[in-house]
């Protein structure tokens, strides 16, 4: 059983994980697909995969059942672990990379509530911050808010590193959609947002188009899809608005890269992909193949 | 993992799974008195907050009962979903009672909350279920076998399943199947189990254990399965948990022997099927599959018994446990930390002491810090294996490109029980998402027009499609940029025809004679003071007397000074309104108006600046228009000011002016703005050598943002040749990086552009590598980021040696720009870098300030003089010094082979020739002028006015350049009608030598005498103001060019004069009518050089060719007599029949008639090719 199945940036790269435990990296380059590398490490079902930016060459995380986070790299055309976080006490659900702009950071939301910040140090060591209790009896999903510095949307002069305010938003059975944010190297927790009223299952930070407006869109057990906008800079306002209810349970949002479009995922096998302003609905029921 | 604790003795029920919030409710239970012998009863809900991290449940109602509960359920009954609490509470009492209550009023905390209660059994009812298909119906068992089946709608009478089993018991447990709704099971402590099928009204199966040792205390259907169930045993003797399969009735399916001593209680999760709990007096909370009898899950647990056990019907993860020590516990399956729990411990027993500071000392204890001795249970791991719910079936997600990846997981119909693992079929899927179809459409139109360079036919179509005013507008602004003669365009598109003002002007014309002799002691005066040559004076006589225009004309007369003092007086004078404009145009201070107008006559504004601005000034003129509306003007008025700057050829203030005026985000508004900016981008190009590659940062933010949708719609190619090349802007460098890979391009081995952000260290194996190998070149996108100082883009590889003087600003790949192909530039970098070695090229501007819009610009360092003012210059001065120092970097040797558009621009037609464009002249020279495909010059000299002057000279210059050209001029012809002669083409460039060719003595060509010196507003003409007629002038005298535009620099002029090679400058058209004469003998040698098939007759046809040109010579000055002329049609007319004869007889005769000296440059030749024809039988 596929569980995540993610391109890399340059969308030439397919990782897969399954229920078999592994992972798989496919060339998808002009229409083919051939397997790259079958990466065996993990010891339950391997629930998502997540690239990182090219910047910091060809890494993927994966997150499964067995608790652990593995960090794979390819060095010299083969894939290989690299790094391996064991700090939950259950299922880790979910992995995102944050914006490069911040350098080589995972967020991992796992089923023992906590939220786990993984980054990368130099020299093979990984760092370490934990959220205990983010989300009770379990975190489902993680998406980092895309790099804004506050204050100028624009343009920032280039040379001096900007002051990024790190945001990231989670979801997870406690029926919530949190948004953490680091003050002071400590991640706090900025805004619990309420509206669904079963596990949230997946959330999804909208990437920028350069407009002030922060926009997630989070889905639920109970079958809603909520986008959520703030439109102030301090990041306190959250508003809801329901995109859809579906009859059955929503696995998965994602955002296209011009955030325009949101493909959402049914329990039902489907995927509904809803563009713009929320009216239209174009239906991919049965995507052709390739 | 433990989440809560509620301390009641109490039979538990959670809410249905429609419920949200999820409440637990709890009813005293009847069997067991806790250490205070109360017999008093209560039913209690509590609200699950998950939000809440402590271990306290919040409780939300209590109300207190009579009775005491063997058993408490919960069923969705009308439930409604508006409601915040609903269902039906059903309690099983102690004497025979079934009791429904109504949880809202629970919670309301009405007094009356009951909603029915019968008691019809016979002793405690300790069985209940409600059927998951109606769940109106309730099944009851108590004692005596005593099975009820009770409708909620009509509670008053219960139906019975079918006749009471024999011997009568106790029914402990009843259950409906879960898969078919009038099945029902019920089954007694003596293992005995009954399925019942209410349509049959009777019992349909017995199962038991043949030992008869099962003391059954749990029953439960498989949730999937129909004919599967599972017992539990409680004997301690037997604590097992069966499995039976209906279809196999005389031996469980499966037992589970997992549990020590007797099971109290089952509960099978609905979520997933593999998931059952049991508790047992051996104090385990035990999770198996039932299908398979393994132990996924032992919860960690006091030592106590539980004797309830049920799962949230809402959330698939929670179960709730009622212990005998009085506590009921909430749990999660998925594992986790339980250090919550010890920390409520630890809370509980330090305020077990009360008093923080029991020793008076004034401060107050620290926490209680209890010995770690559960630190290693701390941790409790998950269940074994995932369960169903959280293992994600399905998915999408947007990648680069505006692919989706998608997967599914094939429902497989698995039978538990029977082994079987169907091939699951796993797919992933690619797809294409395109959302903006229209969008794409209008972007591949914009493409197209762009790749033909049919901007004009473009444009028209985007004015006939324009639904509003103001975009038809617009598109005929851009539109007129393509066009010739585009400021005369402009002013027809702000409503001044030049025909129609000269229409209404032209009265009797004003120039008067001065009467000498008449009557008057002014006049008097006057005349004396002009017969004594004093115009001073007699200026000063007109103006005292009123007599403006006597003063005026008088001092033209006078010399420059008195002239302009007349004028300042005059203007002083006279206070009309159109006084301002008059000055205007006189004085030229067009900034003066364009700053001081009233902004709802800016059409008027725009108009004068058309007509009578400087090229040089005539863009800064517009933009400040523009931004006067923008800044100044109403809404409309500023959406106006795009017009401004789409005069202005001010590319990065319209998207500015537009991205201003409406919201520019949507992919179609985008569009618009993007057609009209690479549309005037193109045009710019065209007119003004602004670098096409420097991109403004809000453009370059637009044309990113413009890729980056493209891209986001799949069309990844498109988005490469939108984006703009130029740029240091690192997004889109990136952005480029990102659509080249992303076509499957690895740049492999190239400079990579310079990384914008320092690169990360990478992380290595833990105990692999060393860091060294990372930076190594194993991946191509390591590199990318790392350093590189020149970036040419991915993907583009340089041919052999990159220019590395290159400047960097022209290193990225023209391949991927839309800009660099439209042959308006040149795509190869050398041939760039060689363009601006090009004297007039970009170190142009400072030399090349015509402060006229007349002749005198063109006159400098050009060749070609403007021709509608100045004369030709002949060809004998330092000809041809020019060409090839000018040119080192001449395209032709090499770079052709690398891009067939020709490092030159080449229009598709000959015609195209944009001259009316005003702007920067000196930058415009190297790239303003394309040639037609057959390498032709065209001469526009049809139309007057100052801007003919600025472009044309360039187009000789390019000729000069191509040097294929000035053999064969075509004769020039009235823009309208370019000349396509496709034969003519390869013919003349075989015939061309590579040097310049006008050595060959090709005669002077007499630009046209046009009329200047017209009075200004009559002819509308912008060269109006040089007062002087047209003057021939000798090739070397520049002088009098310089003079004939008043205000002009002078040195300047000189300067440029005297760099002035006096090559053959410019060749008027052949009269429309003598045309034919050209095509026709071209045509003929064409069709005779197709079939000759000897190197000499071709040699010689060749040559006829190239010599036919002085006949064309002589018929553009037009100086052949009138019967040479006919004769030569009615050659041509014997041609077109193809009756060469006949022609060569007219030939003799027209040679014979005629004076040798006019014919013998061409009729010899004439005769050659007849004679070749008639031979050939072309």
């Amino acid at each position: 059983m596929i569980h995540d199945a993610q391109m890399d940036y340059y969308g030439t790269r397919l990782a897969t994980c399954s229920s078999d435990r592994s992972v798989k990296i496919f060339d998808v380059r002009n229409g083919g697909q051939i397997l790259i590398a079958d990466l065996r490490g993990h010891e339950g079902p391997v629930w998502q995969v997540a690239w990182a930016h090219p910047m910091y060459g060809n890494i993927l995380a994966s997150c499964s059942y067995d608790r652990k986070v593995i960090v794979w790299k390819e060095e010299n055309g083969t894939w290989e672990k690299t790094y391996e976080y064991t700090g939950h006490d259950s299922s880790v659900n979910s992995v995102c990379w944050a914006p490069h702009d911040y350098g080589l950071i995972l967020a991992c939301g796992s089923s023992d509530g906590a939220i786990s910040l993984l980054s990368y140090t130099g020299d093979g060591q990984w760092e370490v911050k934990k959220i205990s209790n983010a989300h009770t009896i379990g975190c489902n999903a993680v998406s980092w808010a895309p790099a804004v510095v506050p204050g100028s949307l624009i343009e920032q002069p280039s040379g001096q590193k900007p002051n990024y305010i790190k945001r990231f938003a989670s979801g997870g059975c406690d029926n919530l959609v949190k948004i953490w944010k680091e003050e002071d190297g400590q991640w706090k927790e900025e805004q619990k947002l309420e509206a669904h009223s079963d596990w949230v299952r997946d959330v999804a930070w909208a990437p920028s188009i350069g407009l002030p407006t922060s926009t997630i869109a989070s889905c639920s057990q109970d079958g809603r899809v909520f986008i959520w906008t703030c439109d102030d800079a301090s990041g306190n306002s959250w508003s809801p608005k329901l995109l859809h209810k579906f009859n059955d349970v929503v696995w998965h949002v994602s955002w296209s890269i011009t955030a325009n479009i949101l493909a959402v995922s049914g329990g039902d096998n489907k995927v509904t992909a809803t563009s713009d302003h929320y009216t239209r609905f174009a239906m991919f029921l049965e995507p052709d193949e390739n | 993992m433990k989440l809560k604790e509620i301390d009641r003795t109490a039979m538990q029920a959670w809410s249905p799974a429609q419920q949200h919030p999820i409440y637990l409710a709890t009813g005293t239970s009847a069997q067991q008195l806790d250490a205070t012998f109360s017999t008093s009863a209560s039913l209690e809900i509590f609200e699950l907050d998950l939000s809440d991290p402590s271990l306290d449940m919040k409780s939300c109602a209590t109300f207190s009962s009579s009775h005491r509960y063997h058993k408490l359920i919960w069923g969705p009954h009308s439930m409604n979903s508006g409601e915040r609490v609903s269902g039906v509470l059903i309690a099983g009492g102690e004497n025979g009672n079934v009791i429904l209550y109504d949880p809202a009023k629970v919670i309301a905390g009405d007094a009356e909350v009951v909603i029915a209660q019968k008691d019809k059994h016979t002793g405690p009812v300790r069985a209940l279920d409600v059927n998951m298909f109606q769940t109106n119906l309730v099944a009851s068992g108590a004692n005596e076998s005593e099975i009820y089946i009770w409708d909620l709608n009509n509670f008053a009478t219960p139906m019975t399943p079918g006749v009471k089993t024999q011997p009568l018991e106790d029914i402990s447990c009843i259950a409906w199947n879960r898969q078919v709704q009038h099945i029902l099971a019920s089954a007694s402590p003596s293992g005995r189990t009954t399925v019942w099928d209410l349509r049959k009204n009777e019992p349909i199966i017995k199962v038991s254990d043949h030992n008869n040792r099962m003391h059954c205390s749990g029953l439960a259907w498989h949730p999937d399965v129909a004919t599967q169930m599972v017992l539990a045993s409680e004997d301690d003797r037997l604590p097992v948990i069966q499995m039976w399969d209906l279809r196999f009735a005389s031996s469980p399916l499966r037992v589970l022997e997992n549990h020590t001593r007797g099971i109290l209680a089952i509960a099978w999760s609905m979520a997933d099927s593999e998931l059952l709990l049991s508790c047992g007096k051996d104090a385990k909370i035990l999770c198996s599959n039932p299908n398979t009898g393994e132990v996924l899950y032992e919860l960690p647990t006091n030592t106590q018994w539980c004797f309830d056990i049920q799962w949230c019907p809402r959330n698939p993860a929670v179960l709730s446990a009622a212990s005998f020590d009085g506590r009921i516990s909430i749990y999660s399956i998925m594992g986790g930390s339980t250090d919550g729990l010890r920390q409520k411990q630890v809370d509980q027993l330090s305020s077990s002491f009360g008093n923080l500071d029991p020793f008076g000392t004034g401060q107050s204890l620290p926490p209680l810090q209890l010995p770690q001795q559960t630190a290693p249970q701390s941790i409790v791991l998950p269940l074994k294996k995932p369960p169903k719910w959280i293992r994600r079936p399905v998915g999408a997600s947007f990648s680069f490109g505006g692919k989706l990846v998608t997967f599914e997981n094939a429902k497989s119909q698995q039978q538990p029980g029977i082994e079987q693992q169907q091939q699951q079929r796993h797919h992933v899927y690619v797809s294409q998402v395109v959302t903006e179809e229209e969008f794409l459409a209008r972007s591949n139109q914009l493409q197209e027009a762009v790749q033909s360079e049919g901007f004009v036919s473009y444009c028209q179509r985007k004015i006939d499609m324009a639904q509003a005013d103001f975009e038809k507008n617009v598109w005929a602004f851009l539109k007129v940029n393509f066009e010739e003669d585009s400021r005369v365009k402009y002013l027809e598109l702000l409503g001044y025809r030049k025909d129609d003002v000269r229409k209404k002007v032209n009265m009797p014309g004003s120039c008067a004679c001065v009467k000498c002799f008449t009557d008057g002691y002014v006049d008097g005066l006057i005349t004396q003071t002009l017969l004594t040559g004093n115009f001073e004076s007699a200026v000063d006589l007109c103006l005292h007397d009123n007599r403006m225009a006597d003063a005026i004309i008088l001092a033209i007369a006078g010399g420059q000074e008195l002239l302009s003092r007349t004028q300042e007086k005059y203007f002083a004078k006279m206070q009309s309104k159109i006084t301002r404009l008059i000055t205007a145009v006189v004085t030229k201070n067009w900034k003066e108006i364009v700053q001081s107008c009233d902004l709802q006559n800016w059409r008027e504004a725009l108009a004068a600046v058309l007509t009578y601005a400087r090229p040089d000034e005539f863009a800064a003129l517009c933009d400040l228009l523009g931004n006067r509306l923008e800044s100044e003007g109403d809404s409309l008025l500023q959406t106006q000011a795009c017009l401004c700057y789409i005069c202005a050829g001010n590319v990065e203030k319209l998207v500015a002016c537009w991205t201003k005026a409406r919201d520019g985000n949507s992919p179609l508004s985008l569009q618009d703005l993007i057609e009209k900016v690479v549309i005037l981008r193109k045009a710019v190009q065209l007119t003004q050598a602004v670098d096409p590659n420097a991109v403004g940062a809000l453009l370059a933010e637009k044309m990113s943002q413009y890729a980056n949708l493209l891209a986001s719609q799949g069309s990844i190619a498109a988005a490469l040749t939108f984006l703009p090349t130029n740029t240091n802007q690192p997004n889109i460098m990136l952005l480029r990086d990102r659509l080249c890979r992303a076509q499957g391009e690895v740049p492999v081995g190239q400079e990579v552009l310079k990384a914008p952000y320092e690169r990360q260290p990478v992380p290595k194996g833990q105990a692999g590598p060393v860091a060294g190998q990372m930076q190594g070149p194993q991946a191509p996108a390591q590199q990318y980021y790392q350093q590189g100082d020149n970036p040419p883009p991915p993907g583009f590889i340089m041919p052999g040696a990159v220019n590395p003087n290159m400047p960097p600003q022209q290193a990225p790949s023209p391949n991927y720009s839309m800009y660099s192909q439209g042959g308006a530039r040149p795509t190869y970098p050398q041939t760039y870098q060689a363009a601006h070695q090009y004297p007039c090229g970009t170190g142009g501007p400072a030399l090349y300030q015509p402060q006229q819009p007349i002749a005198v610009p063109a006159s400098a360092s050009y060749p070609n003089p403007a021709p509608n003012t100045t004369p030709p210059y002949l060809s004998s001065a330092p000809a041809h010094s020019m060409p090839s120092p000018l040119y080192p970097g001449q395209p032709q040797p090499s770079p052709t082979s690398l891009n067939p558009v020709s490092s030159f621009p080449v229009p598709p037609s000959g015609a195209s020739f944009q001259h009316g464009r005003p702007g920067p002249p000196a930058t415009s020279v190297a790239y303003a002028l394309p040639t037609g495909p057959t390498g032709t010059l065209l001469c526009f000299l049809s139309v007057p006015g100052p801007q003919n002057g600025w472009n044309d000279p360039p187009a000789l210059n390019r000729a000069a350049k191509k040097k294929k050209v000035p053999d064969n001029f075509l004769p020039p012809v009235p823009i309208t009608s370019p000349i396509m002669n496709p034969l003519a083409d390869p013919q003349s460039q075989m015939q061309q030598p590579l040097g310049p060719a006008p050595a060959t003595g090709t005669p002077s060509f007499q630009p046209p005498h046009l009329p200047v010196g017209q009075p200004v507003l009559q002819g509308g003409y912008p060269a109006a103001p040089q007062p002087l007629g047209p003057c021939i002038m000798p090739p070397a005298a520049s002088k009098p060019s310089t003079e004939g535009a008043p205000g002009a620099p002078i040195g300047n002029a000189i300067q440029h004069v005297q760099a002035l090679p006096t090559e053959k400058i410019t060749k008027k058209p052949i009269p429309e009518e003598h045309l034919i004469l050209k095509t026709t003998f071209e045509a003929l040698i064409q069709r005779c050089l197709l079939s000759a098939s000897d190197p000499q007759t071709k040699r010689k046809l060749d040559d006829a060719n190239k010599r036919l040109e002085f006949l064309y010579d002589k018929l553009r000055e037009q100086t052949l007599s009138p019967t040479i002329i006919s004769g030569l049609h009615n050659i041509v007319k014997s041609i077109e029949t193809r009756n060469y004869q006949e022609g060569l007889n007219i030939h003799t005769h027209i040679v014979s008639t005629s004076n040798f000296s006019e014919t013998s440059a061409f009729m010899p030749v004439l005769k050659v090719v007849l004679t070749q024809a008639n031979k050939l039988g072309v």
